[in-house]
């Protein structure tokens, strides 16, 4: 019994252990099944990338290194507003307006304004001629209202008797107004 | 991370951000008395947060410290300026740009109402920098308040800029010869539009209807 046992179990072996004959086009098919699933990443790699990017670490870092940090962050934030200052600052420039006043007796004579900070070295004027008491200088303005005065020799100032007063004049010394339209 | 190196970072960082926001500071502060530095950096840090523009801020501060005068002006005329460039914000709307802002605080410390602003906000598409500008120099050259504003509103609606100007150089104008700003405006307005296009308190409070040169 046991021998006629033992003789199935070899047959069956023997036919297991025959070469298998497979189709040509099998590894086309699997290949093509395959292209068909679903791909493994998408949406759930993304989920996971974004769980990654998300997910609360704790660091160390030393004092050293903390401080090495700040002095970066404070560089660019020191380079970065000096780049800003250093824009040319009339770039929206409306109109050249002629700025005309009679100062007989001065040596020199500044305008100064919201158009340049109150910086009486910016904006020099000009004799008309030699020896003229009528100083002139040309300024480009973007429309707006700008008030401004005439500073002669450093110390006296003077307002342009051509334009309006401004009005709410709180430091003593005079200004002026000039409004530059748009239409 | 050890509590020590956690409180470091964390000192580090608002060193950090301190030293940014001293960065980021206006250069021109530093024109600026010491005394009026640090109140002014302040008021230009509150209307930076409200939205308000810095730059007439400023300007008002370095046209008194050139002027020389007194820390404490500076300071209260910075301070009474950003009010009213708050109130003009009201009135315009939070889309007003700067220099709409910046003329409309000037019209509003003449003496112009605020509904007027809001009127012209409604009545012009354009923007309102010169006809408010106008509005502030008419009252500066004397013109009654009402005046000026029946004016300017009349003349918002269909006039350009430049005709603006005009209308204020022509009532500066008839001023200088000798007409009371009153009548100045009334005629000038008159003139410009036609004399059923506008009704502009007289001098005296009532309309004006008749030319009135000098």
């Amino acid at each position: 019994m046991f021998e006629d046992r033992q003789d199935i179990v070899e047959r069956i072996v023997s036919h297991l252990r025959r070469p298998a004959r497979i189709d040509a086009a099998l590894d086309e098919r699997v290949m093509q099944a395959i292209a068909t699933l679903p791909r493994p990443g998408g949406g759930r790699g993304a989920r996971a990338v974004w769980r990654w990017l998300a997910r609360p670490r704790a660091f160390a870092v030393s004092p050293l290194g903390a401080l090495a940090l700040a002095a970066g962050l404070a560089a660019v934030a020191l380079v970065l507003p000096g780049r800003r200052a250093s824009a040319p600052p009339t770039e929206e420039v409306g109109r050249q307006l002629p700025f005309v006043v009679i100062a007989p007796h001065a040596v020199r004579v500044s305008l100064v304004g919201d158009f340049n900070d109150w910086d009486a070295a910016r904006t020099p004027m000009r004799r008309l001629g030699r020896g003229s008491a009528v100083w002139t200088t040309v300024v480009p303005l973007a429309p707006g209202r700008y008030r401004y005065a005439f500073l002669a020799d450093g110390s006296r100032w003077l307002a342009d008797p051509a334009a309006p007063v401004a009005r709410d004049d709180e430091f003593g010394p005079p200004s002026s107004v000039v409004t530059v339209g748009g239409s | 991370m050890r509590p020590l190196s956690r409180v470091a970072l964390v000192c580090s960082g608002v060193a950090a951000l301190l030293a940014a926001t001293a960065a980021a500071q206006d250069p021109r502060l530093d024109r600026l008395t010491p005394e009026a530095r640090a109140p002014v950096a302040t008021l230009l840090d509150s209307a930076r947060t409200a939205g308000l523009p810095v730059e007439p801020l400023l300007q008002r501060a370095l046209e008194g410290t050139t002027k020389r005068a007194a820390p404490e002006l500076v300071v209260a005329a910075v301070r009474r300026l950003a009010a009213d460039l708050g109130r003009a914000r009201s009135a315009l709307g939070f889309r007003a740009s700067p220099a709409e802002l910046a003329a409309g605080a000037a019209a509003l410390r003449a003496g112009a109402p605020a509904e007027v602003l809001v009127a012209l906000r409604r009545s012009r598409p354009n923007p309102l920098t010169v006809p408010l500008a106008v509005l502030t120099d008419l009252v500066a050259s004397g013109v009654p308040v009402d005046s000026a504003t029946a004016a300017v509103l009349a003349l918002a609606t269909r006039a350009r800029d430049a005709d603006l100007v005009e209308f204020r150089r022509a009532v500066e104008r008839d001023i200088a010869l000798g007409a009371s700003p009153g009548a100045a405006v009334s005629t000038d307005a008159i003139g410009f539009l036609g004399p059923s296009a506008i009704s502009v308190p007289g001098p005296h409070g009532h309309q004006s209807s008749q030319p009135t040169r000098p």
